[in-house]
């Protein structure tokens, strides 16, 4: 006889193994807090959100210096202000997708629509992370051209710069700004690599099925 | 949620129970983290439960719900203890020792069960709950002639788990 038959006479038998749980035990049950690996995604991205929008945002408000830098470029830059709007758009456009793909995840799909649905959530956090990446390593590269432009001091600075000085006053910005996204991107890998170690594990055994 | 909803719930928990203590009890290894699961089981059905419409059987439902639950949703709980290479061990010196009684063998099969990974648990499961490969597919969405071959491999590795 097949070992699982074996098992399979076994399993049916109706023996009264579990304890039973009573009304008393289920109803406090339906009113307990959920720990399911969605809620704490939905957690992580919404935490996610605010924290770039606040990094973003707080420098406009807490130092006056620069406040009225930015306001003095916006007021005649309507390169600078469509981008900011056009920033903001972005962010809408990411809460957005996040919330229709967060609104897609249902626990009756079947178990790889379920893991699939739940990775489309992490990705499009991953492409808001990514995306905030890039405009921070622009807005750095960006910021220092326009300093060393347009502030005398600054400029005056780095033209009586020799050679030397200038290839190594630029490969320290490179690699500071490149060591910088790395810890970010690192920090990342960790977070979401030890969140979703056993649901992509899962979700690869299912794929490979198909292959 | 109104009451009335809270109380056809529980019924339908009452009645079909066993079913979530059946996925429970392969996914974990303690009994507190059994609770758990069921626990965490009990709170995705119940938040589901108003999309459940009485054109499916709650029972099916649960399986979905139920699997669902353990392989990709829950969290593992800290708690948990892992035993089950120690447990095997034991098994196999007793098995040398005594007879191979079907009790014996039956504490060596649910062993082995147990070392599969969360997929192979889940055909397993819906195996011994005597579904069809129609809606093991279903349940896991993979293809009807997927499913069987996966089913085939997980008998081998059973296999070679209890001969090494």
């Amino acid at each position: 006889m097949d070992e699982l038959d074996l098992l399979k006479k076994d399993w049916n038998k109706d023996k009264a193994e579990y304890k039973n749980f009573s009304d008393k035990d289920l109803y406090p049950m339906l009113h307990r807090k959920s720990s399911s690996i969605v809620k704490t995604l939905f957690y992580i991205s919404i935490a996610e959100l605010i924290f770039w929008i606040l990094i973003n945002t707080i420098p406009y408000f807490v130092s006056d210096d620069y406040k009225a830098k930015l306001d003095s470029i916006y007021d005649n830059d309507v390169f600078m202000v469509s981008l900011t709007v056009l920033s903001y758009l972005i962010i809408i456009l990411f809460i957005y997708l996040l919330y229709k793909s967060h609104k897609a995840i249902s626990v009756i799909d079947d178990a790889k629509t379920l893991m699939r649905k739940i990775l489309n959530t992490r990705k499009v956090i991953k492409w808001y992370v990514i995306y905030n990446l890039v405009m921070a390593f622009v807005s750095m590269i960006i910021g220092t051209f326009y300093g060393i432009n347009h502030d005398p001091e600054l400029s005056s600075h780095v033209a009586s710069f020799s050679r030397m000085q200038m290839f190594s006053f630029s490969a320290f910005m490179v690699i500071f700004i490149g060591i910088f996204v790395l810890i970010i991107w690192l920090f990342y890998r960790l977070l979401y690599g030890i969140l979703l170690k056993r649901l992509n594990k899962n979700y690869n055994e299912l794929r490979k099925l198909e292959v | 949620m109104d009451k009335e909803l809270e109380h056809s719930f529980i019924e339908q928990m009452q009645k079909h129970q066993n079913i979530v203590h059946k996925v429970c009890r392969l996914y974990t290894n303690n009994q507190d983290a059994h609770n758990d699961l069921f626990q965490e089981i009990t709170i995705q059905l119940w938040k589901a439960y108003p999309k459940f419409r009485g054109d499916s059987k709650f029972s099916t439902w649960m399986y979905r719900v139920g699997l669902n639950t353990a392989i990709t949703l829950y969290r593992k709980s800290k708690r948990r203890i892992k035993t089950e290479a120690f447990d095997a061990l034991q098994y196999k010196i007793k098995s040398t020792e005594y007879d191979d009684t079907e009790e014996q063998q039956l504490k060596l099969l649910y062993d082995a069960v147990h070392q599969l990974n969360d997929i192979e648990k889940a055909l397993v499961f819906l195996y011994l709950e005597d579904k069809d490969y129609r809606e093991i597919s279903a349940t896991l969405g993979i293809s009807e002639v997927n499913a069987r071959v996966k089913m085939n491999r997980v008998k081998k590795k059973l296999r070679t788990i209890l001969n090494p």
